[in-house]
């Protein structure tokens, strides 16, 4: 009875109503959410904008749109409801996410770049971090090497300090993150941790106005990440897949069996000793055996996105998976994200954005100078031996004598630096790290009166890292110790608690004020413990640290804490969106700093005039936005360690006997490192900003630089140096950016490009004194890292002896087989009787800058019905190259060589190419000079990379919508696919503060993809 | 707009603001470390004070290699140097190459770090006796311990001066009056702005002074440590400094002054303190606990110099350096000595000769043997020889070459093998390359030795290519006669002395003007 009459209200007064909703202009909507107001009911408009639901007489439908005011219409007795949306200007104009606040776009007087996520959502990457490279003017990211799992450099207008932290805060839905390897035994990116897929917009605060509201720790720049929040309107659903494979970019050239045999046998004959190398029976491409071309990535996505009046929500869970080109490194990374507010009262709402990761990195060993480095190794592989053996217990190939090193085959001697079997390490031994990370933040709004906003919110990024490590004890690494398990914690959180206040008004219709007003708390404890053993009962035990399975144990750990206290203001005003002024000012106390030098203050201001705002400029039929920006800012560093002012004793045991040592110098003067950045700006648009450009003129001077101030050796203070604030830094360059809509009919055509010039200038460095590295220098009036070596003038056509330059111009040889060096005269190339000398200390140069004087990129987008295709070009340029891979593989011991060495000098009559000397075995340090960089191996680092290309085919709707779906779109993508440039490497990406040094190659990657919203 | 619930919700912030306003200056700003002491606490207690006197040890044991423990000075270095300068080793990787070649300059690693981390130990013995003597002035240590340890820190002290001024300054000799260049004699801990300015305004020290330093500080250790009986047991006998230690410690330093009876007169205290083993392979097979070790450095299994540098890694499993066919095939070194046993002593592989002095070469526990009772002998044999007591020389010489005869009745030396002072010192000499066999000590002898009297090196000899020797080149029968790979370095150039490290040039420019000539 209760049913019936229920049924029959029903019936009674359901019923269904349709309609168009169309823009003011009367053009169809596709997409528009239409829901009965106050219930779960709702649908969306179809291709032509038309939509059916059923409804009762005085319910309320709301039709939203993204970028168009809502609209809500009271149903009486029709049947069929038309609704107009009109354009909201104010949420049409982009907003920019700015430190603790947003602005819109046209009011920024800042320099920020943004980065929309869908740019780099679909890509395949490890980290969204790498996919930044080329998007923004100023940003400078360089991925290194294939391995997954390096973290990226990642610079934002040069190099702002010599000593302490360069890399950026990143900040993540107001929660400023651990960045950078996180712990583990596998090399890991704390960036690989946030799925791609959930970042709605990255921003980059790039001059001291858009930072100085980080105070303290914006001396490299600030990323801000947000995530993608609910949306009011029916639920929306999407999956992403991408799969592919991944490759390496290139490999090197090395010697085949045959020529190997050769070339070694020459080293030794020219040495008068007995070959080295005999047989060709096995041609072993060793890098194809540590490399992998057909490395298998997927990537899943599935995230739901709705909301009520009253709730909000985003939902996602992502799944990836990452073989990466480097054997056996591997990447698996599960995501959830659950982003919701609720609003309690018109005036209150809460809501909590969090995100929980599990990352697992499998890792090897790359030590670019570690004899089981994989690329260490396999480059100096013999290729005429096999990998395995079928006669060896291990089934691998493991010399007989020496059972350490690799097996010799048909040489007569075993490989030189006693190298193991790199094949056994790569299958045998594991390096792991398995992250569990929480970033997250539960807040309040508070709006008591309209033009005043009040958050509180407290947020937590905690990275739990476990680790473990194997080392077979058969051979190779473990060797030695029969074996080795390791197994590591490492725990690190960070509370962060901000309340901001903000205020927002506008006075006679002209004065626009705002101001925000921010208390931040910050706390850190990093804990880790990590368990050793050694000497394994058996390689059984290689699966985890097991009690009892081995006879040394080791452990230890540690604990850190930092902390900040922070109170923050920002003002701005503009006149009638015309005139517009900026002031933040930031006191910031840090736990790392003496209680003397521990407040510091950091303003920042800026100014901006939109041109394009005053009346004889409005509606100009050319220029529809003119701006003209400048400002100042002074922001600090906090990457100083946590307690760089005090002086200490730390744990030294004499074998296991208990002991603590002077371990750190202190000085009580410590104060902060202070950046000033100045930056002047202009924004242009053009033709209903069809076409803009934005361009930067900016300077960062670094002052009071933390630098370790190097004591002298024999002071025998710990680590020769303490920490002090002397040296100058200074950064300075020029950054255009445009965009332009060449074609938006049916064919649609967007470009963009930008480019960055930075200078980058050491000023002032304690006593004035170089800092000079194995191969490079810091030296004041110059690039900081500019590579120092000796300038290399060619081999001498008369014996093949290598010929330098002397600081004063002057030639000298090498003498083989060593250490020993004679004037060489180009009239008289034979004469080595006049002894001379080389030294590092007095015969060494500037040869040129590690940092690149230009880079940039130029992004594409077509769309044809229902076609599209982008792509990204990235170049960079103007840095020179150490490339130190080069000089490894012209090694004189019993290894493998690159062709390159097939232009030594072999005779009078064969003197080659006039670069490479002639063979002399066991004598690297005079034949290549393996202690100093020199100009023989400099190169030019100039490239252009298609960075990515996408062709993506998107179903008509009319399609999809008959199998239940909105969106279906499938594309094919390639990243990394094609390189322009001289550089004899790898890739000219692949160097370390200008040096290339046995990288693991980097990769390319061909994928495929669906898009599909439900 | 509903009043009552807006002052709920304020309430309810304000209360949450509350309990977060535990956030103050105390636990957030006011942070003090958990994993070191500040130096303000560090010689605080009897207990702390003990700590910082074991910590000197592990400068010894360990010291820093870009972040790393790797044994310079006297856990590894000292060995592996000291053979590596020398002609009887041959290096065949690349390992210790630049120093087997000669081809080391200002910034080579095995050079810088011998420097950086002798003066790094010696800085902590200076910490110690300036903490000492506060901790003994607040009487929070005794007199009694006040003293041995210093003693302690003095033993070091002197040991590590002694070893720099062997690669660092020309012997003894070069000058009539050892007027030349020595090195700085630390002696005041560095660890405050004024004492960095003090430390600077300090050049090198003549070597008369530094020697005159050194037996200063030898002397003092003498009278305040424990003799070897009084040590807690049998390997901190060993492992740590005695009254013993310091003695034989100045028959070496005497040895290198040329001070041939302050040898003797040292070197007699000793009669009857120490006794050599009956095996040559006593002092390794039991490096913990023997009648011979007189001063060794400690290695555990978890805390060595690593694989990158302990003995038994870098000689025995990694065999990066092997014994040279030069004092190999030397014909005084007979065909049946127990010091070519092998799988005691040596150990053969595709017919190349390894030492295996150091046994452990999965754990690394070997101790390294600074200083044994056989160099005591040796030394005093020497300083005999030199003042005409041939009979006691004799009798020094053949109680460390006997115990390694087949047949000592037949093949012991006797008075009428040399005919002059000359041959007899020689054969002391060959005697210490084959007793002291890849125990880095040739290269102090070569050192000493140069224009010499009766037994003179010139410069650095000629050595065996780097890289693995032919297996016949280890054939007995002749003495080995090249080919050679590694010219000779005159005493004259430059290259005879390792440069002043570039950092310490770059940043004192005190020693920046008393640099090496040459470098």
């Amino acid at each position: 009875m209760l049913l019936f009459s229920l049924s029959l209200a029903a019936s009674a007064q359901q019923k269904t109503v349709t309609g168009t909703v169309t823009t003011a202009t009367g053009m169809p909507l596709p997409g528009v959410s239409v829901v009965v107001k106050g219930t779960t009911t709702g649908t969306q408009t179809d291709f032509d904008g038309n939509y059916s639901i059923s409804v009762e007489s005085g319910q309320t439908l709301a039709f939203t749109y993204v970028g168009f005011k809502k609209s809500e219409i009271t149903v009486g007795g029709q049947n069929q409801i038309n609704a107009t949306l009109e354009e909201d200007t104010e949420a049409l104009d982009e907003v920019v996410v700015v430190g603790y606040g947003v602005q819109r776009k046209r009011d920024l007087t800042a320099s920020i770049s943004q980065v929309k996520g869908e740019d780099i959502s679909n890509l395949v990457t490890p980290s969204f971090d790498q996919q930044l490279a080329g998007r923004a003017a100023g940003v400078q990211v360089t991925t290194q090497s294939g391995i997954i799992g390096e973290t990226p450099r990642f610079r934002i207008r040069g190099i702002a300090s010599i000593t302490s932290g360069t890399y950026p805060l990143f900040v993540v839905d107001g929660v400023p993150i651990y960045t950078g390897d996180v712990g583990g035994y596998a090399s890991t990116n704390a960036l690989g941790d946030i799925n791609p897929a959930d970042i709605e917009s990255i921003e980059i605060l790039k001059d001291g106005s858009a930072t100085a509201i980080y105070g303290s720790r914006a001396a490299n720049g600030v990323v801000l990440i947000t995530t993608k929040k609910g949306k009011e309107g029916r639920i929306a659903t999407n999956y992403n897949l991408t799969t592919g494979f991944a490759r390496p970019v290139n490999k090197f050239d090395l010697l085949g069996a045959a020529d190997f045999v050769t070339i070694s046998n020459e080293k030794r004959s020219n040495r008068g000793q007995s070959d080295w190398a005999a047989g060709t029976d096995f041609n072993t491409d060793w890098q194809d055996l540590v490399l992998n071309d057909n490395a298998f990535q997927q990537d899943h996505n599935l995230s739901f996105t709705g909301g009520t009046e009253f709730l909000k929500y985003y939902l996602s869970i992502g799944y990836t998976e990452q073989e990466s080109i480097a054997k056996p490194n591997e990447f698996k990374r599960f995501t959830y994200r659950a982003n919701l507010e609720q609003k309690i009262q018109d005036w209150v709402s809460v809501g909590v954005n969090a995100g929980l990761t599990q990352s697992e990195y499998f890792g090897l060993n790359t030590g670019t100078n570690s004899l089981s480095g994989n690329i260490f190794n396999a480059t100096r592989q013999h290729p005429n031996v096999s990998p395995y053996d079928s006669n060896d217990p291990t089934g691998y190939n493991l010399d007989d004598t020496f059972p350490d090193r690799m097996g010799r085959g048909s040489n007569l001697e075993t490989v030189g630096d006693n190298i193991p079997n790199i094949i056994f390490a790569i299958e045998n031994n594991k390096y792991f790290s398995k992250i569990n990370r929480l970033i997250g933040n539960v807040y309040a709004d508070i709006k008591p009166v309209s033009s005043v906003n009040f958050r509180t919110q407290v947020s937590i990024d905690k990275a739990n890292t476990n680790g473990f490590l194997f080392w077979s004890p058969i051979h190779g690494d473990g060797n030695g110790s029969n074996g080795r398990v390791q197994s590591n914690n490492n725990e690190l959180t960070r509370w962060n608690w901000q309340n901001i206040l903000s205020y927002n008004e506008t006075f006679a219709d002209a004065h626009n004020v705002s101001l925000t007003a921010v208390s931040e708390y910050q706390k850190e404890r990093n804990q880790n413990f990590f368990a050793t053993g050694t000497d394994l009962s058996n390689e059984f035990f290689g699966k985890a640290l097991i009690s009892g399975s081995y006879g040394v144990q080791g452990s230890g750990g540690g604990l850190t804490e930092n902390g900040f206290i922070s109170f923050a203001g920002r003002f701005n005003y503009n006149y009638k969106q015309r005139y517009y002024l900026q002031g933040t000012l930031r006191r910031d106390g840090l736990s790392s700093l003496p209680t003397t030098t521990r407040w510091g203050t950091f303003p920042g201001a800026s100014f901006g005039w939109t041109v394009s705002n005053e009346e004889f400029l409005k509606n100009n039929d050319v220029v529809s936005d003119l701006k003209i920006r400048g400002s100042y800012g002074k922001v600090g560093n906090v990457s100083i360690g946590n307690y760089p002012y005090l002086g200490l004793y730390s744990p030294a045991r004499y074998a296991d006997n208990n002991g603590i040592a002077y371990s750190q110098f202190g000085n009580n003067n410590l104060r902060w490192e202070t950046s000033i950045k100045y930056d002047a700006g202009l924004d242009l648009g053009l033709f209903q900003n069809r076409f803009t450009l934005t361009a930067d003129y900016f300077i960062n001077k670094t002052e009071d630089l933390i630098l370790q101030v190097e004591t002298p050796q024999s002071f025998g203070i710990p680590g020769n140096n303490y920490n002090a604030n002397i040296g100058n830094i200074e950064n300075s360059g020029l950054e255009f950016s445009a965009t332009a809509r060449l074609l938006d009919k049916e064919f649609k055509w967007e470009v963009s490009g930008n480019i960055s010039f930075v200078d980058n200038e050491v000023i002032t460095l304690v006593n004035g004194a170089d800092r000079i590295g194995t191969n490079t220098i810091v030296r004041e009036g110059e690039p900081i890292n500019s590579i120092y070596g000796i300038r290399y003038y060619g081999t001498n056509p008369q014996n093949g002896n290598p010929v330098y330059y002397k600081a004063d111009g002057t030639l000298v040889q090498g003498l083989l087989p060593g250490g020993s060096y004679a004037i060489f005269d180009p009239n008289n190339p034979s004469d080595v009787s006049q002894s001379s000398s080389l030294s590092a200390a007095d015969d060494r140069v500037i040869l040129g800058q590690s940092l690149p004087k230009y880079f940039g990129g130029f992004n594409s987008n077509m769309n044809y019905k229902n076609f599209d295709l982008g792509f990204l070009f990235r170049f960079s340029g103007g840095n020179k190259i150490f490339n130190a891979t080069r000089r490894d593989l012209l090694n004189q011991n019993f290894t493998n060589n690159s062709t390159e060495i097939l232009g030594r000098w072999q005779s009078v009559d064969n003197p080659g190419d006039g670069w490479t000397p002639r063979l002399y075995a066991s004598t690297n340090t005079t034949t290549n000079l393996t202690a100093l960089a020199t100009s023989r191996f400099l190169e030019d680092g100039d490239f252009i990379k298609l960075d990515n290309i996408t062709l993506g085919y998107t179903f008509p709707s009319e399609v999809v919508e008959k199998i239940g779906l909105s969106r279906f779109r499938l594309y094919l993508q390639g990243q990394n696919l094609w390189i322009i440039t001289d550089y004899s490497g790898l890739d000219p990406e692949m160097e370390s503060a200008g040096v290339d040094l046995n990288g693991t190659p980097r990769s390319s990657i061909f994928s495929f993809g669906l898009n599909v919203g439900f | 707009m509903n009043m009552k619930y807006k002052l709920k919700s304020i309430s309810i912030a304000i209360g949450l603001l509350l309990v977060l306003a535990g956030c103050n200056d105390d636990n957030v700003l006011n942070l003090e470390p958990y994993n070191d002491i500040s130096e303000n606490a560090a010689f605080s207690t009897a207990d702390l004070v003990a700590l910082s006197v074991t910590g000197m040890y592990n400068g010894a044991q360990r010291g820093d290699y870009n972040g790393q423990g790797r044994g310079y000075p006297f856990g590894a270095a000292f060995v592996q140097q000291g053979d590596n300068r020398g002609e009887d080793v041959v290096n065949v990787a690349t390992f210790y190459q630049l120093t087997y070649t000669g081809t080391y300059d200002p910034t080579t690693a095995n050079n810088v770090f011998y420097w950086s981390d002798t003066y790094r130990m010696i800085n902590r013995t200076n910490i110690v006796i300036e903490g000492v003597a506060r901790a003994l002035e607040n009487g929070i240590l005794t007199p009694e311990v006040a003293q041995i340890y210093t003693g302690e820190a003095k033993f070091l002290r002197a040991a590590g001066h002694l070893e720099l001024l062997f690669h660092f300054a020309r012997p003894y000799n070069d000058t009539p009056d050892a007027s030349h260049l020595g090195v700085p004699y630390r002696d005041f801990a560095i660890n405050s702005t004024e004492t960095l300015a003090a430390a600077e305004a300090q050049g090198r020290n003549t070597v008369a002074e530094c020697y005159q330093r050194i037996i200063q500080d030898l002397n003092d250790a003498e009278a305040a440590l424990p003799a070897v009986g009084e040590r807690a047991d049998a390997r901190q006998a060993i492992t740590r400094a005695t009254k013993e230690a310091a003695i034989a410690f100045k028959t070496r330093a005497y040895l290198h002054m040329r001070n041939w009876p302050m040898v003797i007169q040292e070197g007699v205290k000793l009669n009857s303190r120490f006794n050599l083993t009956d095996s040559p392979n006593g002092p390794f097979a039991s490096g913990y606990g023997n009648t011979e070790s007189i001063f060794s450095i400690e290695n555990s299994a978890v805390n060595n110099p690593g694989v990158n540098a302990a003995l038994a890694s870098q000689y025995n499993r990694r065999g990066l350096v092997v014994i040279s066919p030069i004092i190999w095939r030397n014909p005084a070194w007979l065909s049946d000595d127990l010091r070519r046993g092998e799988g005691t002593l040596v150990t053969t592989r595709s017919g190349v000769k390894y030492t295996n002095k150091y046994k452990d070469p999965v754990n690394y526990t070997d101790p390294s043997p600074v200083i044994r009772y056989a160099e005591v002998l040796l030394n005093m044999a020497e300083a005999y020889a030199r003042t005409n007591a041939t009979g006691n020389a004799l009798t020094a010489l053949n109680r460390v070459r006997n115990r390694s005869l087949a047949d000592p009745a037949t093949q012991a030396y006797v008075a009428a093998d040399f005919a002059t002072p000359a041959a007899l010192v020689n054969a002391i000499i060959t005697e210490r390359r084959i007793e002291f066999v890849m125990e880095g000590r040739r290269w102090p002898d070569i050192h000493r030795l140069q224009k010499d009297d009766l037994a003179p090196i010139a410069g650095i000899p000629q050595k065996v290519a780097n890289g693995t020797p032919p297996a016949d080149s280890y054939t007995l029968g002749t003495a080995y006669n090249g080919p050679y790979g590694v010219n000779a370095i005159p005493y004259t150039d430059f290259k005879f002395l390792w440069p002043i490290p570039q950092q310490e040039i770059n940043n004192n420019p005190t020693l920046a003007a008393q640099q090496n000539p040459g470098w």
